[in-house]
């Protein structure tokens, strides 16, 4: 019998990628000793909380989470409220605060709307750690606009060597789109239907970049998670989105296969013909 | 979490596994179990319910074609839990036999009488039905059924899987027909599941309801042609339903995801860092002595 875990993780990998948070807390339910080693591995889309200081809407997941508490990236403060909740260094802090402004620009610009956050964490190395989240929701205002939500996690690692900084990248999209249809025709003729298309899908890369100063860090990063954000969107549109279309006409095919194979035998016949 | 909770939860993964994996989540299912007498027993409604959702097709013992496993399919009363064999009739060859929802095998074959009323028409759209699954699907099955007791209502089945593991793809196309005589009206329903997984998850699923009155030509006392315009309007149907498919996917490649994230900003190029950053921002961080190393 294999490890639980990889079981799980197979499991996430088949399922409905709609149904992400129901079923992971199903399996939390059913091996409460591999709920750590779950929630760790597993991806789950993005809570949005407001930040009751500033007013503004932040992310909650597993790294600014301690207990039941969600710090914010805004105004530094869990919420519950929490008196010793774990949060970072001074000095980090200073650059996670230029790191949510840098990355709330790149929000606007490439999602022209939704929520970011960055959080930053020390690492015992000396190093540090962070996680750039992104999240945008479309609620259709009218029955023939679609549904759709998006959520970019990507966490990173980063040592630095000298003058240059080695960064380790995982990057996680999680995507669902739904299009509902409503028709009555004037031939009597009603129908109703509903196409969805989700997915997620996680890609790691790493980095050696030169440092100057701490700014050099937010840009970097800044730069890979831009380069892998670009490349995974093409790769879901183009060949994620791209594979599924192509498996429905494996299905179904919309020439008339009768009409195909009855050419090809035309064709055969002819060729016979001129070769006597 | 108790027993039941636990063959409860594990049901709903099986429901919702994706078209030739439920073998692969049955698996995931008792590694993560561990208790396969219990996991056998308990999860045995589910199986069933599948496999009665999905039309799973089957060997018909004695022909050599295959029939589906639904609802509609199911002769005498169902079995309880403790018996997962239960009987189905295959109308193609008037053959009722034992299918098992565990190991999906087929026993024990006895002829089936056809109802006299209602069986020159069934076996019309059959006719057609057949004819319109080698016109547009290479890998179909497809079952016609007259309803038990009402001579004029008949419903046609069609499955078409294709399932490529080593390409980490799989796909299923099921739809079914209510052909009312009576009421005049055929009411359809179509569902495409696909599944691309190398190394990510992404999954198309898609409903279709249709209701459309029948024709006036359309009359049981002219099978052939009757039932071949039944088969028409289908394929009718079915073809326009695969264009506003492909439409739909052109929509939300185009408009919806870009709504949710543009490929580029506005100006066309990529975002300018150590702009953004700003000389103050750089200027405020390093005056906190020095770096971070």
């Amino acid at each position: 019998m294999s490890d639980p875990l990889d079981a799980m993780l197979d499991l996430m990998r088949r399922l409905p990628p709609t149904q992400i948070e129901a079923n992971v807390s199903a399996l939390v339910d059913i091996c409460p000793d591999y709920a750590d080693d779950l929630l760790g591995s597993v991806d789950q889309p993005l809570k949005v909380k407001t930040d009751a200081a500033t007013g503004k809407e932040y992310l909650a997941c597993d790294y600014n989470r301690d207990g039941d508490s969600y710090r914010s990236p805004w105004s530094n403060e869990y919420d519950p409220p929490l008196d010793d909740g774990t949060i970072p260094s001074a000095k980090l802090r200073k650059m996670e605060i230029a790191a949510n402004e840098a990355f709330d620009t790149y929000r606007g610009m490439y999602y022209e709307g939704g929520v970011s956050s960055v959080y930053l964490w020390d690492l015992d190395d000396g190093g540090f750690a962070g996680v750039v989240l992104f999240k945008k929701v479309l609620t259709p205002a009218q029955p023939t606009e679609n549904y759709g939500s998006w959520d970019s996690i990507h966490v990173f690692e980063a040592s630095e060597r000298g003058r240059q900084a080695h960064y380790k990248l995982t990057s996680t999209i999680m995507l669902n789109m739904v299009n509902s249809e409503k028709r009555a025709g004037e031939d009597g003729k009603k129908s109703s239907g509903e196409i969805g298309l989700s997915g997620s899908m996680t890609r790691q890369s790493e980095h050696d970049l030169p440092v100057q100063d701490p700014t050099s860090h937010i840009t970097n990063t800044g730069r890979i998670i831009e380069d892998m954000e670009i490349k995974m969107r093409g790769l879901l549109q183009e060949v994620y989105f791209g594979k599924t279309k192509d498996v429905v006409y494996e299905l179904r095919s919309a020439e008339d296969l009768e009409h195909a194979r009855r050419q090809r035998a035309l064709q055969k016949e002819l060729v016979g013909f001129i070769k006597r | 979490m108790d027993s039941s909770g636990r063959i409860q939860a594990v049901s709903k993964f099986l429901l919702e596994s994706p078209p030739g994996e439920i073998n692969d989540v049955l698996n995931d299912v008792r590694n993560i179990i561990a208790d396969d007498d219990s996991l056998q027993q308990g999860i045995a409604p589910a199986l069933r319910e599948y496999n009665l959702a999905q039309f799973i097709t089957v060997d018909v013992p004695g022909t050599d074609h295959q029939s589906i496993i639904s609802k509609i399919a199911l002769v005498g009363n169902p079995s309880d839990d403790e018996n997962t064999s239960e009987r189905f009739l295959d109308p193609r060859s008037n053959t009722t036999f034992k299918f098992d929802h565990l190991t999906l095998e087929a026993s024990d074959p006895q002829p089936h009488e056809p109802d006299d009323a209602s069986e020159p028409f069934r076996a019309a759209l059959e006719a057609s039905v057949h004819a319109y699954l080698s016109s547009h699907f290479s890998d179909g099955t497809a079952a016609v059924f007259s309803y038990q007791g009402s001579p004029t209502v008949f419903i046609i089945q069609i499955i078409a899987n294709k399932y490529n593991p080593s390409n980490f793809w799989s796909g299923r196309w099921r739809s079914e027909y209510e052909v009312n005589l009576e009421s005049r009206l055929m009411q359809g329903s179509i569902a495409v599941n696909v599944h691309y997984y190398e190394q990510g998850n992404v999954q198309l699923s898609a409903n279709h309801e249709v209701s459309l009155p029948l024709p006036p030509t359309i009359l049981q006392s002219s099978p052939t042609p009757s039932a071949a315009k039944v088969l028409a309007l289908v394929e009718s149907e079915e073809g326009e339903y695969q264009i506003s498919l492909t439409e739909t996917y052109q929509g939300m490649s185009e408009k919806t995801y870009k709504s949710l994230r543009r490929a580029l900003p506005m100006t066309r190029s990529k975002m300018d860092w150590d702009k953004v950053l700003g000389y103050k921002l750089g200027a405020e961080l390093s005056a906190g002595k020095g770096g971070f190393s």
